[in-house]
């Protein structure tokens, strides 16, 4: 009412205005009072969110001019996740030494209409990757698109550097991907992936897919400081007698592991497409030829302990057995003959020690064919072998077993079998006669899997002996390693070239056993087509390549591999490995 | 009465309301931690992951042959050295005078201190003494670790094999010229530069 009262005593108003009420006129009584109430309500109100405004505002201050110390606690939540867990398992050695890695390698892409300054941008860019062209990222970076990328797969400090750039717009997407620290050491044996990390060769494609289920790393049974030996080693070969290529295992002869294999020419496989620089005429398909499983070879003369293993495991020789060797067989268009023929009557280790093939066909024609496949077969020759890396090669031998074949299988010719069938064979003969499967997994130690017994353990006591014979007195002394008890055969195949051998176009290998008095590992090596030099006196045969690799190679892994040197001298041992039926006569040498 | 009840439930609801956004809050700070710690383990994860293919790259075994050349000179070992047993070995002959204080042992190279004839400082005039190795003298006057590298190479030559070994690491240690003494000014740490040429 005092309101109106004091607009109406206005004398300065205008007649015609009249102002609109700006509270209602509430007469005095109860509604009164509630409107009072309600004023005051409103004034507390009023104040509390003055406070709390106030409080906002002090807030603001401190965190905007005083920098409040916990204001950045909540930021974490914004950031990019962290790398997943690689989608694949490592693979590691036995002594558990990285053979193959996933890595995170980010690829740097840009989103153009992020940019601010391209120009700017691509000249920073080019700075930190120089393999970068400036034109090329400023017309990638000035582009319509929405994504573009600048560069895939950066190394941890590409991608540190290109973070330091700061350039708003750029992003990195996560990608993975394999990385082979040891190169082309263990290339056909690991293998490699392909773009998407999918194995491609090897133990990666092999065993894909448990390494994409797996936790923790994969453990092989190989050894990389066996593997780097044996490869040198073999490369060394390969350069003393300019040998198209060569290959090699060594295998633990009592559980079948395999603890170094080597296959050469060989590839990167961080990079399995490019060419190799010192050898810029080998194809890829070449340099990616596993040649201890993928490849078939007829081994040759390596092949004549089965078929002594055979003669006197059925008991059809006898180490004192003769065959005359004095004239070569004439079987239909073939000539059977000796390559330093003694041409006399031999017996059976003679016929071991000096490789002669007239004896070992003789011998093999006494078992009969039946007996002799049956025996390979028994061995697992005839069949594909089984091991966990994804190239396999299947034999080759005769439908047929004819009279002719079953003399030159006596001697490893008209059947082919991978090296890594060969070994596990050969292994067998002298463990005591457990055919086990070669594998590349580590196994448990102590814990040797089960095998299959193939020969009496008295008829693999004699093969060590005849073994250790052949590399005392036979084609094989060059593959003696002082102290550490080397047995083996040497094997010199001619090749099959078309539709007869070639002469001149070797395959030379050597099987080697130590120490043959208690055998643990078993090292096969091979060469393909060396040609003879100097040192050699112009052979190319396996006592001359590849049977002094053997020797250094044992010298160089068995400290490795804790094999303690003995005294071959010794009486004990002279015993031990002493052939009755040469004894008191004098032995001739090769 | 009722004004107090109001009081009472505005108290209680303020605080639950307090005390609801404190424990919030708390959770939320909780699940950051962890979130972060989670983060920061597989940042370091990876980053050993990367490492660990650095150091299996950098000592893959060509690298090591490489740097065996560059900076060891070791050979395989050969069944020769491994022939010799444990009680091969010969013992050490036994060392009737107390062994030197051990600052004085420690290297080999500028052990002049402890030279045979005993005397602890050399006078200044004549440094060229203190160039020449190690002098001859008998073993016992020798402190241990002279005396054991002084053994070495016979040691080695015994098995006879592995020339490079005895040759890279105990002869280069012993002929290597001992330092002379601390000089006492600039000039006479010329002269004795000028007189060990």
């Amino acid at each position: 009412m005092a309101a109106l009262q004091h607009f109406d005593d206005n004398p300065c108003r205008p007649r015609h205005f009249k102002p609109p009420p700006c509270a209602p006129i509430v007469p005095e009584g109860p509604a009164r009072q509630a409107l009072e109430a309600c004023r005051s309500r409103l004034f507390f109100t009023s104040i509390l969110f003055a406070c709390v405004f106030a409080v906002v505002a002090l807030r603001i201050v401190e965190v905007v001019v005083l920098e409040g110390g916990s204001a950045q606690s909540h930021m974490p939540r914004f950031r990019i996740p962290a790398p997943p867990v690689p989608a694949r398992a490592d693979i590691v050695d036995r002594n558990g030494k990285l053979l193959a890695a996933t890595l995170d390698s980010p690829s740097l892409y840009a989103n153009p209409k992020q940019i601010l300054d391209a120009a700017d941008a691509a000249r920073k860019l080019v700075q930190a990757f120089p393999s970068l062209k400036s034109d090329e990222v400023y017309a990638k970076l000035t582009s319509e698109k929405s994504f573009v990328y600048i560069k895939r797969h950066l190394t941890p400090r590409e991608q540190y550097e290109a973070n330091q750039l700061g350039i708003p717009g750029l992003q990195f997407q996560h990608e993975e991907r394999r990385v082979y620290p040891d190169g082309t050491l263990t290339s056909h044996v690991v293998g490699y992936t392909g773009i998407d990390n999918s194995g491609f060769a090897g133990i990666e494609r092999g065993l894909g897919d448990t390494l994409k289920d797996r936790q923790g790393s994969l453990q092989l049974s190989l050894d990389l400081r066996i593997q780097y030996v044996l490869r040198e080693e073999l490369q060394r070969v390969i350069d003393d007698f300019t040998a198209k290529g060569a290959a090699g295992l060594i295998m633990d002869v009592n559980t079948g592991e395999v603890l170094a294999m080597v296959s050469l020419p060989d590839f990167d496989p961080n990079h399995p497409g490019a060419t190799d620089p010192d050898h810029p005429g080998l194809s890829l398909a070449d340099r990616m030829f596993n040649r201890n499983t993928l490849g078939v070879y007829e081994l040759g003369s390596i092949f004549k302990i089965f078929t002594v293993a055979m003669a006197l495991d059925y008991g059809t020789s006898t180490l004192t057995s003769t065959y005359d060797a004095t004239h070569p067989i004439n079987i239909g268009r073939f000539t059977i003959g000796d390559y330093h023929g003694k041409h006399r009557v031999l017996s059976v280790p003679e016929i071991l020690m000096y490789s002669s093939n007239i004896g070992a066909a003789k011998m093999a024609m006494a078992a009969g064919g039946q007996r002799q496949r049956e025996f390979l077969s028994r061995l697992g020759l005839l069949k594909a072998p089984k091991i966990e890396v994804s190239e396999i090669g299947s034999p080759h031998f005769p439908a047929k077993w004819r009279d002719v074949n079953v003399m030159t299988i006596a001697f490893g010719h008209g059947i082919s079998v991978t090296p890594l069938s060969f070994a596990s064979a050969a292994a067998a003969l002298v463990n005591g006669g457990i055919l086990r499967q070669a594998t590349l997994l580590k196994q448990p130690p102590g814990d040797a899997p089960s095998g299959q017994r193939v020969i009496s353990p008295t008829t693999s006591e004699k093969m060590r002996k005849l073994m250790r014979l052949v590399v005392e007195h036979g084609t094989g002394t060059q593959a003696a390693a002082p102290g550490y008890l080397v047995g083996g055969k040497t094997g010199t195949a001619d090749k099959v070239s078309g539709r007869h051998y070639a002469e001149m176009k070797l395959l030379s290998s050597f099987v080697g056993v130590f120490p043959i008095n208690d055998p643990k590992y078993l090292i096969l090596t091979m060469v393909d087509e060396p040609h003879p030099n100097k040192q050699s006196h112009g052979y190319a045969t396996a006592g001359w390549t590849v049977a002094p690799v053997t020797s250094r190679v044992i010298q160089r892994i068995a400290p490795l591999l804790g094999v303690e040197p003995v005294d071959e001298s010794s009486p004990e041992i002279q015993r031990e490995l002493a052939v009755e039926s040469l004894q008191g006569k004098k032995i001739e040498a090769y | 009465m009722i004004r107090v009840g109001t009081l009472f439930w505005f108290v209680l609801v303020s605080a639950t309301a307090f005390a609801m956004f404190g424990v919030k809050y708390q959770v939320q700070a909780l699940d950051d931690e962890l979130a972060r710690t989670k983060r920061v383990t597989a940042a370091e994860e990876h980053e050993t992951r990367v490492l660990d293919a650095e150091w299996a790259y950098l000592t893959r075994p060509e690298m090591l042959e490489t740097m065996n050349h560059q900076f060891l000179s070791l050979a395989p070992i050969s069944t020769k050295q491994l022939r010799t047993t444990v009680a091969d070995i010969p013992m050490r002959p036994a060392l009737p005078a107390p062994p030197p204080p051990t600052e004085n042992i420690t290297v080999v190279a500028a052990a002049d201190s402890t030279s045979p004839t005993g005397t602890p400082s050399a006078p200044e005039g004549v440094p060229t003494t203190m160039a020449t190795p190690i002098p001859i003298t008998t073993p016992t006057e020798l402190p241990p670790t002279q005396s054991a590298l002084r053994a070495m190479p016979a040691l080695l030559e015994k098995s006879a094999a592995a020339p490079q070994v005895v040759k890279a690491v105990p002869v280069k240690a012993v002929a290597k010229p001992a330092t002379p003494r601390r000089a006492k000014s600039l000039d006479d740490l010329i002269s004795q530069i000028m007189a060990s040429r």
